[in-house]
């Protein structure tokens, strides 16, 4: 169908129909803004409305953006790399360290049978090996499209969740993986030997690119460039970008390269950071959008309607969705799950999207499927979000809510200051106690309220300090009368992983200042920095003898860490006794319970003393950890 | 597993039913329509005995995908051809641009090329601007895209001259008769190429067209030729077909040949 507004000519006024860029993005962005609202309001997922929209707009709906547009599909390629870059960027490395031996098992069951499946069914119809293969990688891919929700009701941290994130980083990249061959397999000419080689040395130097030069590159630019949160931004792009460019330069599919850039930069782009925010905003207004909606552009409802893609698209729900309960109910009991626990891991591992989304458009691309495969794949997807979101919706609630573990030490770590001449040495503790968990710093920073005018200008060098680190600190500032009071707040409002309190030293000792109240009223684990180190070139750890138990959580099991992963290998094992002759560059790592032999003493300029106090004790069968240390708050 | 994969994959690269079904008119035989042959680069030899060319090699890649054993050339004028007279082949190739107009009476493929307008001329005869492209005498092939482009976007002082094929359109170019015509870039570069210095490409127009295969309305061939022309573009026989017929400055033509603002 063709909509023409025929030019409008009254007496010297002429009216003609829109085109150009300009009608082609608002058309675009209007189906971007009222595509999803309108799929949401009957209760189904907004992404189906992105796929509608691009249909009513595209070559086969109302035709206003016709079949030789370019700019549409360019950007939706743009928008793949993308999706595929936010794919890995913000998948939980941590939660497959945690998990390991239930993730490998469980991803190697969620990738292998609905491979297995999905390439018996391609075979099952004579179609080609390439093509069958590809069938069948795109089905055992699948996306955490549901995983919010569940996170909400406060399940992220359970098993069953913690797993099928985990292996998620197992199917979505041995799908890759089995795309990258499949594509290279396409490639023209060359032997069969020579086409192994080059997609083998591709993937391990592109791994290599990824896992190992990349971060590193893209550290030196946060670094050196990072002071500005647009460039730190538009590093993340030219970084998958590159990823890209240097796959496709080995005949591999752009996205495997975007997708490991992802992996490879996951620990440099917290979660819960700015950056993230960033791509996340980005990718979720613009990008990832318009190539939702340059998918659609390839629905035909007259195609999606027609026998043999009704079959295909039952043949593909069957093999997919059937591999994934088969998976799940065949790891149920190695991985010890109730019914319910089992079906809340289907639920998460069901929907196929952004992963099968773009192994169907490559297969498209390079020629190995047509319309009718595109077409069966999108009714898949449909069906696949639409059951996983009612199964999810419906066993969340019936599932118990784990009790609040220690979360990883270096998810959120607050530094908190009274004095802005200790952040170079405490944003570098707390970004190489973040580093492991790939989590995230904040910066606060106490002011009386007279004093604010002169802090306020502080907060600007805060943010330099922690950019050439290579952490985005985002401080803010805390204007009040107490200092203990204000951490408090701050600490209940971002609930921290772990505090690290910057305390004047001299007149203010370790015990009995603002940190120790501090400790007593939060349940996150609480360090008192002491002194200033510009470089810290030595870590020394104080030996505590009175470590009541093996408790990896009290003060002597948390200092050991801190040491482990500020220090590296190279940490120096101390008697309290040696640790007052403290040298500059030397940090000093002490447990509450060796202090005895520190107490009153201060660090010579340019070292610092990290004082582990105590932790609380878990909090009761049952209770919120924060709402009940609030409760007992003593300051 | 992945050696398997690799095997797997590159033991079959013709078509399957996922990328869609191509049923011939003949069995075994790939029948294509052409206007014009020997058409430089695109078609050599003689209707009876084809012996390259662009076309007439993307055809045989075709039939190879679609597991025929061979292919059958006819000729039919241009004019027939666009009107949706294919003279019972299969398909036709020859660098014909979809249009609304053609689409009432033909299917088209998925565009194996893009390709800008261009303005062959003798070799001396520059084109600054488009005063002085207005000022020559224009010449192009009857029932193509290009008699619609000159007038709109060229505008001539006189009248485009029209011809029967390209043959007839550049021999007339070379007696001087007309001073530029309009091919499609590959074949313009082709004819520079061949003319022994005689000849140039001066200049593209904006506004590149597509050229795509053109099948009988209703054709059930369709899904199976868009799936082969998306997959000759990814795996780089199109450009492998370019650079060996057309010739290695084919694919640098679009950045060397100098752009010709018109009138739009």
């Amino acid at each position: 169908m063709m909509v023409t507004l025929h030019a409008l000519a009254i007496a010297d006024i002429t009216v003609k129909s829109p085109t150009g860029p300009a009608w082609e993005f608002l058309v675009l962005f209007l189906v971007v803004i009222v595509g999803p609202p309108l799929l949401e309001n009957a209760r189904l997922p907004g992404i189906i409305g992105l796929l509608l929209g691009g249909y009513v707009i595209g070559p086969h709906g109302l035709n206003l953006i016709g079949a030789g547009n370019t700019t549409v599909p360019e950007l939706g390629q743009l928008g793949l790399l993308y999706l595929m870059f936010v794919a890995g960027v913000e998948l939980d490395i941590g939660l497959v360290r945690v998990h390991r031996r239930a993730v490998v098992l469980f991803g190697l069951a969620a990738f292998g049978f609905p491979m297995l499946f999905g390439s018996a069914v391609g075979f099952s119809m004579s179609w080609s090996a390439p093509a069958a293969i590809l069938l069948g990688s795109l089905m055992a891919s699948h996306t955490l499209l549901v995983y919010p929700t569940v996170r909400e009701v406060g399940l992220a941290a359970h098993r069953a969740v913690a797993t099928a994130v985990g292996a998620t980083v197992l199917t979505d990249t041995a799908s890759l993986v089995v795309l990258a061959f499949v594509s290279g397999s396409q490639l023209e000419g060359g032997s069969l030997a020579s086409i192994a080689l080059q997609v083998v040395l591709g993937l391990v130097l592109l791994g290599v690119f990824c896992f190992v030069a990349l971060p590193r590159l893209v550290l030196l630019g946060f670094r050196v460039l990072g002071t500005d949160r647009v460039v730190r931004y538009l590093l993340a792009v030219a970084s998958f970008l590159a990823a890209a460019a240097f796959a496709a330069s080995f005949g591999i599919e752009g996205i495997v390269g975007a997708f490991f850039a992802g992996l490879g930069l996951n620990r440099l782009v917290p979660n819960e950071g700015p950056l993230m925010e960033r791509i996340d905003f980005f990718g979720s207004a613009v990008f990832v959008p318009i190539f939702l909606v340059s998918v659609g552009m390839l629905l035909q409802p007259r195609v999606m309607v027609q026998a043999e893609t009704l079959k295909l698209a039952a043949l593909f729900i069957l093999a997919s969705i059937g591999g994934k309960v088969v998976a799940t109910f065949s790891s149920k009991r190695g991985l010890h799950l109730s019914t319910k626990e089992t079906v809340l891991m289907l639920g998460l591992t069901m929907p196929q999207a952004a992963a099968t989304l773009a192994a169907t458009v490559i297969g498209f691309n390079i020629g190995l499927f047509d319309q009718s495969v595109v077409n069966a794949v999108l009714v898949l997807i449909l069906v696949s979000i639409v059951a996983a979101t009612l199964i999810v919706e419906r066993v969340k609630t019936e599932v118990p809510v784990p009790m609040s573990g220690h979360q990883g030490l270096g998810n959120r770590v607050l530094v908190a200051l009274e004095e802005p001449g200790q952040a170079q040495a405490a944003f570098a503790i707390g970004a190489s106690i973040a580093a492991r968990d790939g989590g995230i710093v904040r910066g606060l920073l106490a002011s009386l309220p007279a004093e604010k005018r002169v802090r306020e200008a502080s907060l600007k060098d805060l943010r330099r300090v922690g950019f050439a680190i290579g952490v985005d600190v985002d401080p803010t500032l805390m204007v009040g009368s107490s200092f203990a009071e204000g951490v408090v707040n701050a600490a209940a409002q971002l609930e921290p992983s772990f505090v690290i309190v910057g305390q004047r030293g001299g007149t203010d000792p370790a015990f009995g200042g603002p940190g120790e109240s501090i400790a007593a009223s939060i349940p996150s684990p609480v360090a008192i920095m002491i002194g200033e180190a510009a470089r810290i070139r030595q870590v020394l750890l104080v030996h505590a003898h009175e470590s009541s138990n093996d408790d990896p959580y009290d003060s002597v099991g948390i200092s050991a860490e801190l040491a482990s992963r500020v220090g590296g290998k190279s940490v120096t094992v101390v008697s309290p006794g040696l640790a007052a002759d403290l040298t500059p560059g030397q940090l000093c790592i002490a447990p509450a319970p060796s202090l005895d032999a520190l107490a009153g003493s201060d660090p010579p300029s340019g070292a610092a003393l990290l004082v582990v106090l105590e932790p609380p004790a878990p909090p009761p069968p049952g209770g919120d950890r924060w709402l009940v240390s609030l409760r007992e708050a003593r300051i | 597993m992945l050696g398997a994969l690799l095997v797997a994959g590159c033991s079959d690269r013709t078509t399957s039913p996922a990328a869609g079904t191509f049923t011939p008119r003949t069995a075994g035989v790939l029948t294509v329509v052409t206007s014009d042959i020997p058409s430089p680069g695109f078609w050599e030899g003689t209707p009876a005995a084809v012996t390259g060319g662009f076309e007439y090699e993307l055809a045989r890649r075709l039939a190879k995908r679609f597991g025929l054993r061979s292919v059958q050339v006819r000729t039919e004028h241009f004019n027939r051809i666009v009107e949706g007279r294919l003279d019972g082949a299969d398909l036709a190739l020859d660098l014909i641009t979809p249009t609304s107009e053609r689409e009432r009476s033909l299917d088209f493929s998925y565009p194996y090329l893009n390709s800008a307008p261009t303005v062959v001329v003798r070799a001396g005869t520059a084109i600054p601007d488009l005063a002085t492209a207005q000022n020559l005498r224009w010449g192009v092939v009857r029932g193509t895209t290009f008699v619609g482009i000159v007038n709109t976007l060229v505008g001539p002082d006189h009248p485009p001259r029209v011809y029967d094929d390209t043959a007839e359109l550049v021999t007339a170019l070379e007696d001087r008769q007309i001073d530029a015509v309009l091919l499609d870039m590959p074949l313009a570069v082709v004819t520079a190429n061949r003319s022994h210095g005689r000849l140039t490409a001066a200049a593209q127009l904006p506004d590149a067209e597509m050229i795509a295969a053109a099948m009988p309305k209703g054709s059930g061939n369709q899904e199976a030729v868009d799936s082969a022309m998306r997959a000759f573009i990814a795996d780089g026989t199109i450009d492998h077909l370019l650079r060996v017929w057309v010739g290695p400055t084919a694919a640098n033509a679009e950045t060397s040949i100098p752009l010709l603002q018109t009138t739009r």
